[in-house]
């Protein structure tokens, strides 16, 4: 007795292929909508991955940080950096931590024959390269053996060897630093990640290859001569007992300092996250954009379907004449309207996929497409189609018969 | 005889704004299985307004309308599409066909609406399409073929669901003699079969093929309501 659910299909089927201009445009308003929101979504996706990447890079989720909190005005009463003593006792206290490494940094001029390359060198322990799982690509990285003697080694960057070096070999030679001669024992391994942004192929890791490395101890006694140092880093077993060791930490660091926050305790899993959340307002806003011009998009539709319904009133007529109920009615122009929408949103769909080489290269900036996008995207058209086409749908189910057939 | 058609003391008021205009001032009609009757009377008489209510297009402001034993003046207006669907055939001065769709689902259309599938309700209305002599162009679209032609298709689809009446308003209106009279044959064949037909005219000639005139004046029969 009704009529189905695909006889209405077919129907609004033949009555979008009837009218082949209108519903090609309205398609084409449809496909630049969703085509964006993939774009967007892909964009988003991107940054996100970049970051976990980043993250991942540097050591990882399990990676811990503690550094001098800048926000924290110093005060006289507490130190704003930990004593050796202090830094064996925190170790003792966080034996579950993997690696410790407690860092110096300072800015000085490295020196070889008449070359001069002035940068970061750092003072660590052999877990530095644990934590960063960075290793050498030459030579060794610094040992125990150089901590207990507090030798007059080098640990140095690739870019520090070639302004030094040249070409020429690196390991076991002596450089000059702060005045004091310092023998080459190895060369970090280059490092490299495509930098995030419209300032073309840069490397945003190279900063790391500017670096050079002695022993802390070394550090300490021949060079700044202070143990006051104000970072250290540690990791823990893996990412998932980060945020408690880090809060552990946090707590220990705070009874050290009379509970004034000095100092700033960071897990890489909880920072991953805080940028997972930071970045997650950016996609509500770029999602509110969307939903407001796919909302403009409804609104020209809706416009669109009204103006078909009043041009096929006499059509509304005939059809409730030889039976159709108001349900048909109503239905058919819903179908209709959704049909195009939809089928404008898996066309926006694959174009959006098709240009996201494209997007990605004139953006310099990584895409990601997800399933999931594929979903919201092909949901979001249908829903505008859906709201679009409800109102006009039941203007035409509440049309008079006779005043329909009369209409010219 | 069979009462197919029962109607006591019918009347339609139009409201417009404040006034109130009547087109039917009560009406007694009865006809029966298997009459061809025409409706005459000059325009504003109140014939098409009675064609509509005959037709379950609209509804009675008082009075009653039972068609085949089924009191339609107490069926509310949204299941009146299954009476239509089912009971009545309408037949168009200006055809009403769908121009958008080729004959064959122009004549489909009816029984789409009674639920029919798709097998089902081409052969039907092929079957119907080529009594009316137009077999062989079921995929034409209705501005391919003549106004004689497409009130054929017309016909074809009212008569395709079998109804109990078939309403016919002015149905030689848009036409030539020589087409017009075609379609006066194929109504008169189709109460030779049996069926019942209710034309509105205005024609003497057209309804002299009618077994049975009724006239309408100023929303009341004048002359003819005798069987």
């Amino acid at each position: 007795m009704a009529i189905s659910v695909k006889e209405n299909l077919i129907v609004g089927f033949s009555d979008f292929w009837s009218r082949k201009v209108r519903s090609i445009i309205t398609v084409i308003g449809i496909v630049l909508g969703t085509m964006s929101i993939i774009v967007v979504l892909s964009l988003v996706n991107g940054v996100n991955a970049q970051t976990m990447k980043w993250m991942i890079e540097r050591g990882g989720l399990s990676k811990i940080s503690v550094y001098r909190n800048w926000e924290y005005r110093h005060s006289n009463y507490v130190k704003d950096y930990f004593t050796w003593k202090e830094l064996k006792l925190i170790r003792s206290l966080i034996p579950e931590a993997k690696y410790f490494n407690p860092q110096q940094r300072h800015w000085v001029r490295h020196s070889k024959d008449d070359k001069d390359y002035s940068t970061r060198i750092y003072g660590v322990l052999p877990d530095y390269s644990k934590i960063e799982e960075w290793d050498v690509q030459e030579g060794r990285f610094i040992s125990n053996f150089d901590i207990d003697q507090s030798n007059d080694v080098i640990v140095i960057g690739t870019t520090v060897k070639e302004e030094l070096f040249g070409n020429k070999n690196a390991i076991g030679a002596v450089i000059t630093v702060n005045n004091r001669r310092l023998k080459v024992i190895g060369i970090m391994a280059y490092r490299y990640m495509k930098s995030n942004g419209a300032f073309g192929n840069e490397n945003s890791f190279s900063y790391l290859n500017r670096q050079t490395f002695v022993p802390l101890t070394t550090m300490i006694k021949k060079g700044s001569g202070t143990d006051k140092t104000q970072s250290f880093t540690l990791k823990a077993q893996d990412a998932a007992s980060a945020p408690e060791l880090r809060e552990k930490l946090n707590n220990i660091i705070l009874n050290l300092r009379r509970g004034l926050p000095v100092f700033r305790v960071e897990s890489a899993k909880e920072e991953a996250e805080e940028m997972a959340e930071n970045s997650k307002m950016f996609q509500i806003i770029f999602y509110i954009i969307s939903v407001i011009s796919l909302l403009v998009g409804a609104i020209v539709i809706a416009n669109i379907m009204l103006a078909t319904i009043q041009e096929r009133t006499r059509e509304i007529g005939i059809r409730l004449t030889v039976g159709a109920r108001r349900r048909d009615i109503f239905v058919q122009f819903l179908v209709q309207t959704i049909l195009v929408t939809t089928i404008g949103g898996i066309l926006g769909i694959i174009v959006g996929l098709s240009i996201l080489d494209i997007v990605s290269k004139f953006l310099e900036m990584e895409l990601v497409a997800g399933i999931s996008m594929i979903f919201v995207a092909l949901l979001v058209s249908a829903g505008v189609g859906l709201v679009s086409g409800i109102i006009p749908a039941i203007m035409a189910s509440k049309l008079d018969p006779v005043e329909a057939l009369r209409y010219e | 005889m069979n009462d197919i058609i029962n109607i006591k003391e019918l009347k339609k008021e139009y409201r417009m704004g404040k006034i109130t205009v009547p087109a039917l001032n009560g009406i007694d009609i009865s006809i029966n299985e298997g009459e061809f009757v025409a409706i005459m009377g000059p325009s504003g008489s109140g014939k098409s307004t009675l064609m509509h209510i005959l037709g379950c297009l609209d509804t009675p402001t008082e009075g009653i309308y039972s068609l085949n034993s089924e009191l339609v003046s107490k069926i509310k207006k949204g299941k009146l599409a299954l009476i239509r669907n089912k009971q009545i055939g309408f037949v168009f001065q200006t055809f009403n066909l769908l121009p958008h769709l080729n004959i064959l689902k122009n004549v489909e259309l009816p029984l789409m609406y009674a639920g029919l599938s798709k097998k089902q309700r081409t052969s039907t209305a092929k079957k119907v399409l080529s009594e009316v002599g137009l077999g062989d162009r079921l995929k034409h679209k209705p501005s391919e073929l003549s106004g004689g032609q497409r009130q054929r298709v017309a016909i074809a689809r009212a008569i395709v669901n079998n109804p109990t009446i078939i309403l016919a308003d002015e149905p030689t209106g848009n036409l030539d003699t020589a087409s017009g009279s075609d379609i006066l044959s194929i109504f008169s064949d189709l109460n030779d079969k049996g069926h019942t037909i209710i034309m509105v005219t205005h024609d003497p000639a057209v309804a002299k093929r009618a077994t049975r005139v009724i006239k309408i004046v100023d929303g009341l029969i004048q002359d003819g309501n005798i069987s």
